[in-house]
């Protein structure tokens, strides 16, 4: 068995089994998990639960006034590489082929070299992401070692998934394998690590503007 | 013919020229992209040669590559090749000479004793001691031992002799291998596909005749003059996949419009071989260009690859069950939990109830 | 014979842009290699068989260096044209095989290609042909007489 059919054969496997099974895990325990509000009635003039998740969700993703400037290269940073790894992963052909044959779905890609471009800034992005994290003291304050290892394993995928396609360093069908592991290390530590957060920010952001509201806090 | 003459002399006596040599070796040389001026020491070398003896084992195989490689050359140019070799033992074309033509292979290998070539098209069994095929009640793997002893190199024609091919397929009823696997102290090249190219066998075989050694192998022991590259890196289709234009199927638009064919499983980009320049049939075509996926036939295990028109991207197995039992599994987990939480919760909460009750 | 068309030569991308200013390099080269042979001797031969040369290219380079004073046709192992460019010490080697498909082909800058010139070995043959039928005639002849 070559390292590539090991990484599309048992590898992939494996690694999205670990993953469907750990990210329903964690959204179904979360979901049906005791709500823990406050024991007391809502004030005067409060949001309806619905309004306030809702405000929560879409309200926080820009920041508030007092926090925009402090907070901007995060804020636009973050932004940059999350589309970005939108784009490549859910529009480049071969990335489609392979949600197509998981899940049935279709639909139109990108021109290949528009994806690459894309690639090399999110790439970038997620460099100068991992730069601001090391030289703030803050940052550095609240780093986990889940931080850079989710780090790490966002980053490992759109670098190998370059030079696969650039086909540097080694040959491509090993370039290739490499790409598929890596991200299968992602799928695996995804459930586990703050990678969760794609499917959980939803939760906890209503669930945040769902107290807030209760308070009669502003959102 | 006598086999103390050279093939100068050969050619000669036939009143053919050494321009012929030459002209030989500058298509050879093109071929296999040697550096200019080479042509010459070629055309020299191969005068100087004598007839290359070559004894040719055919085991599990289809006869397909021998198919190739004797009816692509008409009598010009590249069918000179024919006239450098001296093609001792074929046991499929002598397949009616019974014993006399295994005598042939015993004295050829007699009178050009660490100088003959042997060629086997076909894998090897091995398993219960390789009698799932015989020749003249000899398993193959005893004659290719047997003939490889006192040979000057081995080439494996074909991916059935160089990587197992077919027979090797899952479940291997007979136990195929490769013929590297069995001749170890030896040189093998390898000249792999489902069939090989005939240029790149003749090129191989003039370049050991000429300059008696070995060309340049990869890591798969394939010569890379014709090895080098993959058929997605020269295939004139690239540019469609470089602008995401492909075919959907093989009756679509885009398959009209010529696009690229990887979302219909081409397997060019993992594939190493020189379809996309050397081409078929005298140049005319290759799979590709005639609408169909190359589907890899020149690497190992091509025929496991989860098949032919399976996206290079996509995973080699079916997943659905598994996922869906994940899934399962995964919220039955997560209620799980949530469940244990709240009876810990409820718990905590009746004893508090009941030590704050206590202290009043 | 007429040349067959460029179209059919093996190397020809099918659907490539027509120039792609690969024939300026190779013309470059010439004039580089010509240069050189003719201060220092030294021949060279640039194989253009194997170059991604689009078939506009190849007219398009033909076309640069014309046709000169020369042209030979070899029939040895199939069919060859040969012709000297308008360049002098420049020469077109084209050599056909199966179905009259162009099997190589190179640019030579030398006094005369190789592949024209008598062999050695070829010539040491002839003279002993020859010597062997000068033997025969003047037998025959005496006979006669």
């Amino acid at each position: 068995m070559t390292l590539l059919d090991f990484a599309r054969g048992p590898a992939l496997q494996a690694a999205l089994i670990i993953f469907v099974l750990g990210a329903v895990w964690r959204i179904v325990g979360a979901l049906t998990a005791p709500w823990r509000l406050v024991p007391a009635n809502p004030r005067e003039g409060a949001l309806s639960p619905a309004v306030a998740a809702l405000k929560g969700v879409f309200v926080k993703m820009w920041p508030h006034k007092p926090f925009q400037q402090a907070g901007l290269f995060t804020f636009v940073n973050g932004y940059v590489f999350h589309f970005g790894l939108a784009i490549v992963v859910l529009l480049f052909t071969p990335h489609i082929l392979f949600i197509k044959g998981l899940t049935g779905l279709n639909w139109p890609g990108l021109p290949s070299n528009l994806i690459y471009m894309v690639a090399v800034i999110t790439g970038a992005s997620l460099i100068a992401g991992l730069v601001h994290r090391l030289r703030s003291p803050v940052l550095q304050l609240i780093s986990r070692n889940d931080d850079y290892l989710s780090w790490l394993l966002t980053f490992l995928p759109v670098v190998t998934g370059l030079l696969a396609t650039s086909h540097l360093g080694a040959r491509y069908e090993t370039l290739l394998a490499l790409h598929i592991l890596s991200i299968c290390a992602f799928l695996i530590w995804f459930p586990f690590g703050k990678l969760m957060h794609a499917f959980l920010f939803v939760f906890s952001r209503g669930m945040t503007g769902v107290r807030m509201g209760q308070r009669g806090a502003e959102l | 013919m006598q086999r103390s003459q050279t093939l100068g002399e050969i050619l000669d006596s036939r009143g053919v020229s050494r321009r012929a040599f030459l002209k030989y070796a500058s298509y050879v040389s093109a071929l296999m992209a040697l550096p200019a001026g080479s042509a010459a020491a070629m055309a020299e070398g191969l005068a100087a040669a004598r007839r290359q003896s070559v004894i040719w084992l055919s085991f599990q195989e289809c006869t397909g590559c021998t198919e190739s490689l004797t009816r692509s050359f008409s009598p010009t140019l590249e069918s000179l090749i024919f006239d450098f070799i001296s093609l001792d033992y074929h046991h499929t074309l002598q397949a009616a000479s019974g014993e006399a033509a295994e005598k042939a292979r015993e004295t050829a290998m007699a009178e050009n004793k660490g100088k003959y070539i042997v060629v086997v098209d076909g894998a090897v069994s091995t398993k219960d001691g390789g009698l799932y095929s015989t020749i003249a009640g000899v398993a193959n793997v005893d004659m290719l031992r047997a003939s490889v002893k006192d040979a000057l190199a081995v080439i494996a024609v074909g991916t059935c002799a160089a990587f197992g091919g077919i027979p090797k397929a899952r479940p291997n009823p007979t136990g195929a291998a490769p013929v590297d696997e069995i001749v170890t102290d030896k040189p093998v090249i390898n000249i792999p596909g489902c069939p090989p190219i005939p240029e790149a066998m003749a090129g191989v075989i003039s370049y050991l005749v000429s300059f008696g050694k070995l060309p340049e192998l990869d890591d798969l022991r394939r010569p890379k003059a014709f090895f080098g590259e993959t058929i997605h890196d020269r295939c004139y289709r690239r540019p469609f996949y470089e602008r995401g234009l492909f075919a959907d199927g093989f009756d679509d638009a885009g398959a009209r419009q010529g696009y690229c064919l990887y979302k219909v499983g081409c397997k060019g980009p993992v594939t190493y071989n020189s379809c996309a320049t050397l081409k078929w049939n005298g140049g005319v075509s290759f799979p590709i260009q005639s609408g169909h996926g190359c589907l890899g036939c020149s690497e190992p295990d091509f025929w496991d690859q989860g098949g032919f028109y399976r996206p290079l991207s996509t995973s080699l197995r079916d997943l659905g069950p598994a996922l869906a039992g994940a899934a399962v599994a995964g919220a039955a987990l997560g209620a799980g939990a949530a469940w244990a939480s709240r009876r810990h919760q409820a718990a905590y909460v009746k004893e508090q109830a009941a030590s704050e009750g206590g202290k009043k | 014979m007429t040349l067959a068309p460029a179209s059919s030569h093996p190397h020809a991308p099918r659907e490539a842009p027509a120039l792609t200013g690969m024939a300026d390099a190779v013309l470059a080269e010439v004039a580089a290699r010509l240069e050189d042979y003719a201060e220092t001797g030294r021949a060279a031969t640039i194989e253009l068989t194997a170059m991604p040369l689009t078939t506009e290219d190849r007219a398009e380079l033909e076309a640069w260096l014309g046709r000169g004073e020369v042209a030979v046709t070899i029939e040895s192992a199939g069919h060859s044209e040969i012709w000297e460019t308008r360049f002098s010490g420049v020469w077109f080697v084209r050599h056909f095989g199966e179905g009259d498909r162009i099997a190589t082909e190179s640019i030579e800058i030398a006094d005369a290609p190789l592949i024209v010139r008598s062999h050695p070995a070829d010539m040491r043959a002839a003279a002993r042909r020859l010597a062997a039928l000068c033997a025969d005639q003047s037998t025959r002849t005496r006979r006669d007489a």
